[in-house]
């Protein structure tokens, strides 16, 4: 190997775990070994390593779980049964699928280099069906551009602060949003409160946006304003985060 | 779609006149969970995302007004009504079933209600 090809083969590397590097098909390449390994319909675990440390498990070729270092895993839920309501059925795939979908969202996200596939290793306790891998990976990618559109305003690892003046008991607000304004101390995160929870970061970022834009909760740093007082998210206006834009663009 | 074998778990719904998609979507993520269509006209994903837009911005509503239990909405375009309803009111996961229906074959009042009878026996 000469000194090029060495240094070139140094900054791929590198650039798979150090941020701000411009993108360089990485994504690409990693989403090019998880097709190998469906294809192959391979049953077993693939490491990854970097920033973000974890695994995602196949069954056949599907995924029936990922797990990284950044995310909370599963929370506590029923077991699925014969004879359960299609609801809760669904309910109970989903408390699998969404820390999967949410673990593998920050694998792909950081740059997580994938180290060699380790077959018939898989999780002792796998309720769920599995996820087909295009599946995953459109939805990674769809999430991806909604945080994208949200980065401007928050991230899963900005810091917040509480409006002092309101009382998260006299809020209207569902339970979810009334449980995060309780968790928020200063500095608190999304990630934070999402470990607190045990609820997917994603979900969790997306929510705390949600309390943003009714000044419940501002940036750490960033003077509170009355709830409810014009123009929302300062400086970005209500339409921010965009489902339909992230299923268009 | 995330949840394969949840295709089927949505007959009922395709069985309403002028029935053309329905999908389940996770409303906080926008996560679509299972879908069954009838024509490739309609993009799946788009209309998902709007589904859960809507109930989006209508929940901030809710957060500011004094209203309380959003059950459905109805959207009508010159071809086609999109029916939105949570599945259950409980409130997590809150799941929204989106129903888009052609508006030259579709008896409202009766899509309505089995709709609504589906998304009962759903949660049942």
């Amino acid at each position: 190997m000469n000194r090029t090809s060495r240094f070139t083969r140094a900054r791929q590397l590198t650039s798979t775990v150090l941020p701000g590097r411009r993108p360089d098909g990485h994504a690409e390449l990693v989403a090019r070994r998880l097709r190998t390994i469906a294809d192959a319909r391979g049953t077993g675990m693939l490491p990854l390593s970097g920033r973000t440390e974890g695994a995602i498990y196949f069954r056949d070729g599907r995924v029936v779980y990922a797990e990284s270092s950044r995310t909370p895993g599963p929370a506590a839920h029923p077991e699925q049964a014969p004879g359960l309501p299609p609801l809760s059925r669904i309910t109970a795939i989903l408390a699998v699928a969404e820390p999967t979908v949410d673990a593998a969202l920050e694998l792909l996200s950081a740059r997580s280099r994938p180290a060699r596939f380790r077959a018939s290793r898989i999780p002792a306790a796998d309720p769920a069906p599995g996820i087909s891998l295009e599946a995953l990976l459109a939805e990674v990618t769809r999430r991806q551009r909604v945080l994208a559109q949200l980065a401007a305003v928050v991230t899963a690892d900005t810091a917040l602060a509480r409006n002092p003046a309101i009382s998260p008991e006299s809020v209207r607000a569902s339970a979810l949003q009334r449980a995060l304004l309780v968790r928020v101390r200063p500095g608190s995160t999304p990630r934070d409160l999402a470990w607190d929870l045990s609820r997917s970061v994603f979900g969790t970022t997306a929510e705390v946006y949600r309390l943003l834009v009714r000044q419940l909760l501002s940036v750490a740093g960033t003077p509170p304003r009355a709830p409810g007082a014009a123009g929302a998210v300062p400086g970005t206006g209500l339409a921010v985060m965009s489902f339909v834009r992230a299923a268009r663009t | 779609m995330i949840i394969d074998e949840a295709e089927a778990l949505l007959d009922p719904v395709s069985d309403i006149d002028g029935f053309l998609l329905a999908c389940l979507v996770d409303a906080s993520t926008g996560m679509v969970l299972a879908s069954r269509e009838d024509q490739d006209d309609l993009s799946l994903p788009t209309a998902a995302a709007a589904a859960a837009d809507i109930a989006n911005v209508l929940a901030l509503l809710t957060g500011e007004l004094p209203m309380d239990g959003l059950e459905d909405v109805m959207v009508t375009f010159r071809r086609q009504l999109y029916v939105i309803r949570l599945v259950r009111q409980d409130p997590e996961p809150r799941i929204l079933l989106l129903v888009i229906l052609d508006r030259t074959r579709v008896n409202l009042a009766m899509a309505r209600h089995e709709i609504r009878n589906f998304c009962a026996s759903f949660a049942a």
